[in-house]
């Protein structure tokens, strides 16, 4: 009888050890490793490929550039001491630290950027980030294979590097800071080839340990690193799709710094254990509603103006966006804008009436458009707040849900007549949000997808571009903008702020407004 | 016996050709008629018309649909799945990794599944019209209905963060593992135990049980050589169905718990147009599912030799 009931007991102890064996949550955690959360694999971390904002984040901890930002967003050596611009801002002679190396041990040279340049140029690398250097010259030649090297990139000695422009182009040094300008090792690219991307080299913080794709990232402190100490064993980027587990992982300990989710957002703020660890800062980038400004109905601005004066972003953002963000007044976010556009943001305040009289006055009341969206949920649900502002002053809007490569091909070809996007800083200049956006030469992929076409506004964009004063510079950005914002080929309506929270024993993390600025140096664990 | 058994195996494997060929076919054209390009989406927003056209020209979007196809079968005769056109990594060192994964992931939920299943049928055909059988069924009716993003949630919020009993995502060992299996196990399970009850049941009818209860067999010995012996075929179709999908991947599942399967990756290429991604996990998947049915029917030929492997032929 005791046997028999002993053998009962036994599959359910069993169990139990079983579970008790395999069960355990937080002790998986390396020393001395910082924790953080991607929402999908980076795509790659070859510089010269890199278009997304994690693999560029993560290169930044890998590579170094000759310059780059500092926290005012002002540049500062990398690895380049010290540089001069010549009077007529065409050369640019950078002077290299003497003393950095690769990964594997081998100094920089003038060469290496020499090489890391043309490697961009190159039309063997496909590298879809060549516009960065298409301003030097002989670049054009080059990439047709008209030229061997690129003549603008000359190497004066070991330590000292001078790049010319075709004309004088104010955001160069700016560019010089993304990672596409970053110095790779070229015995390693001909080493692997293709793979390099999975075993990138470079002279930064971080040495990428292992990757495994859809898994996570494993970057280790470099002790080499010639600029700082790394107080930090390594950065673990671990791959979690779902916002929501990721949510959990950090409510246990397992992320260190997680980028938060809109929908998490209220509930750390509302909790008082949580909310003195969240960091926020205002991003560098502008939320619109695009319209296709070279065909009907949206080629008359007045009708443009109209959907402006129609819809109230203020509101939305305070009750939609949780505040989330800050009101935009036209494409260059304010912490760009050393200029006033007072004068011209009039034209922005929500006024339905005026809507309704441009649109009863321009005989366009019960204008059918198609406003093409993706399939966020949050997208969706801005789409619909929109198309109820713009059917009370007469516009029947038909939302169109893609998948997001779809939506983004038909964007790029110009087939909807509205649509909702995001541009995001690659460098901290006003240029970034003039040029790429509204200048005629930039059409659709390019970055200008509202297909907005003016004379005027592409004279003063080039006119900035050339200009070597920064007042001058502000002068003709301003101009450009205030025409831009006139003329309405979007509704401008936020820069987003981000929100970071951390685990109490993270100190010294903050926020920078350009993702390649985290180099991932200053961060520390105290637990 | 033996002989012919392998010669089936291979007539099978043989068939596999044209069957992939009709698939690669099929699912080529579907990708093609999809709308979204590739290429516009790895090359970055600011890319000049010039880049995109080359990289077109590379990856061959360039040609016509049957020049295309053809240049993909020639690639993948020589046993080339392609690189994706986003990681440019090789699509069947990706599979190879991501397989075990998705192996494990399958095999737990059979392992938690199986018995389960098997036991709750049991349990309501022998207790027909008691209060266990109302139970069993509520359970195995919830097990069904419940959506596994919704039970996967729930799972993860109560064992991973209110009890820390395991980790909620990861791929590892076997504590990763737990949760995920458990949560693809529960719709297995609660078919497997509907295909079981509704066996066992009519079995129990059967004329030849009344003779061995009549012969005074114990009852284990009558449910198990008897009933589970003459049960066993449906219950392995079911489990070999089963299988065979787990083994192209739990999508809902993995993304949940960040598990590194197939699922995930097929996915991910699907939302990224990334083709060859796309074509190399359908390809492998069309293996699988063959080769797992394949190995059920010679099961079946085991379990019951009345079953003929070949019967249209003869």
């Amino acid at each position: 009888m005791r046997n028999k009931k002993g053998s009962r007991l036994s599959p359910a102890a069993l169990l139990f050890v079983v579970l008790l064996l395999f069960s355990c949550s937080s002790s998986n955690r390396l020393d001395g490793y910082l924790y953080y959360r991607l929402n999908t694999n980076p795509t790659t971390l070859d510089p010269a490929l890199i278009t997304d904002v994690s693999g560029a984040a993560i290169a930044a901890k890998l590579f170094n550039g000759l310059v780059r930002l500092k926290d005012n967003l002002e540049i500062a050596p990398d690895i380049a001491e010290k540089w001069q611009i010549s009077k007529d801002g065409l050369r640019y002679t950078f002077f290299l630290k003497k003393g950095v190396r690769f990964s594997a041990g081998r100094e920089v040279r003038a060469q290496d950027f020499k090489y890391s340049f043309e490697r961009i140029l190159s039309p063997d690398t496909k590298s879809p980030n060549s516009w960065i250097f298409d301003k030097v010259e002989g670049a054009k030649e080059f990439r047709e294979g008209r030229a061997d090297e690129v003549k603008g990139f000359r190497v004066i000695n070991d330590y000292a590097f001078e790049i010319k422009l075709k004309k004088p182009f104010s955001p160069f040094l700016s560019m010089l800071t993304t990672a596409p300008a970053y110095v790779i090792p070229k015995e390693d690219v001909k080493k692997w080839g293709v793979d390099f991307s999975s075993h990138p080299s470079g002279t930064g913080p971080f040495v990428l340990k292992e990757w495994l794709p859809n898994r996570e990232l494993i970057l280790q402190g470099n002790k080499m690193y010639f600029d700082g100490d790394v107080s930090i064993s390594g950065i673990i980027y671990r791959i979690i799709p779902e916002d929501l587990t990721a949510v959990t992982e950090f409510e246990l300990g397992n992320i260190d710094v997680l980028s938060l989710p809109a929908s998490a957002y209220s509930k750390f703020r509302d909790d008082r254990k949580w909310n003195k660890y969240i960091v926020s800062n205002s991003g560098l980038n502008t939320y619109y509603l695009g319209m296709n400004s070279s065909r009907q109905p949206f080629d008359n601005p007045s009708l443009r103006r109209a959907v402006s004066y129609a819809i109230d972003r203020t509101r939305i953002l305070i009750t939609f966006y949780e505040n989330r963000g800050r009101l935009a007044i036209g494409p260059v976010p304010d912490l760009l804008r050393k200029w006033n556009i007072k004068e011209s943001s009039r034209f922005l305040i929500y006024n339905p009436a005026k809507a309704k009289e441009i649109i009863n006055k321009e005989r366009l009341s019960g204008t059918k458009v198609f406003l093409y969206i993706t399939a966020d949920q949050d997208v969706v649900d801005l789409s619909e707040i929109i198309q109820s502002y713009l059917s009370e002053v007469g516009i029947n809007v038909i939302i169109k849900q893609l998948e997001w490569s779809a939506y983004k091909d038909a964007v790029n070809k110009g087939e909807p007549d509205m649509f909702w996007l995001s541009w995001w800083a690659d460098y901290p200049d006003p240029e970034n949000f003039l040029f790429p956006l509204f200048h005629s030469s930039n059409l659709g992929p390019g970055g200008n997808r509202a297909r907005y076409v003016n004379k005027e506004v592409d004279f003063l964009i080039e006119k900035g571009q050339y200009s070597i004063s920064e007042k001058e510079r502000n002068y003709f950005y301003q101009k450009a903008e205030e025409i831009i914002i006139k003329d309405a080929p979007w509704v401008f309506f936020w820069h987003r702020n981000d929100y970071v929270i951390t685990q109490p024993w993270i100190k010294g993390y903050r926020i920078y407004p350009i993702y390649t600025m985290d180099k991932g140096t200053e961060i520390s664990i105290e637990r | 016996m033996g002989v012919d058994i392998k010669a089936y195996i291979l007539k099978r494997l043989l068939l596999l050709i044209p069957l992939l060929l009709g698939i690669t076919l099929l699912t080529f054209s579907l990708l093609k008629a999809l709308p979204g390009d590739p290429v516009q989406g790895f090359v970055g927003e600011r890319a000049s018309p010039e880049i995109i056209e080359s990289i077109r020209k590379e990856i061959g979007a360039d040609k016509s649909f049957i020049s295309q196809y053809a240049g993909y079968l020639k690639l993948l005769i020589t046993g080339d799945f392609g690189r994706s056109y986003y990681t440019n990594r090789d699509v069947l060192t990706d599979i190879a990794m991501k397989f075990p994964n998705t192996m494990k992931l399958a095999f737990g939920a059979m392992f938690i599944a199986i018995p389960l299943g098997i036991t709750i049928g049991y349990i309501s055909a022998y207790r027909r019209g008691g209060f266990l059988e109302r139970f069993m069924n509520i359970v195995s009716i919830t097990g069904l209905s419940i959506p596994v993003f919704w039970s996967g949630i729930m799972i993860m919020l109560i064992f991973g963060l209110e009890l820390k009993l395991f980790p909620p995502s990861g791929t590892g060992d076997i504590r990763f593992l737990v949760l995920p299996a458990v949560v693809l196990s529960i719709p297995a399970m609660a078919t497997l135990a509907r295909v079981t009850r509704t066996t066992v049941i009519d079995i129990l009818g059967m004329p030849y049980i009344n003779t061995a209860v009549a012969k005074g067999l114990p009852s284990l010995k009558i449910s198990i050589i008897h009933v589970l012996k003459n049960a066993i075929i449906p219950i392995v179709t079911i489990i070999g169905l089963d299988f065979g999908s787990y083994l192209n991947g739990a999508v809902v599942t993995e993304t949940i718990f960040g598990w590194d399967g197939i699922g995930r990756f097929t996915m991910e290429g699907i939302i990224k147009r990334d083709y060859p991604v796309i074509m190399g996990c359908i390809i492998s998947g069309t293996v699988i599912f063959v080769v797992v049915n394949l190995i059920t029917d010679v099961i079946y030929h085991y379990l019951d030799p009345r079953i003929r492997l070949h019967d249209k032929e003869r």
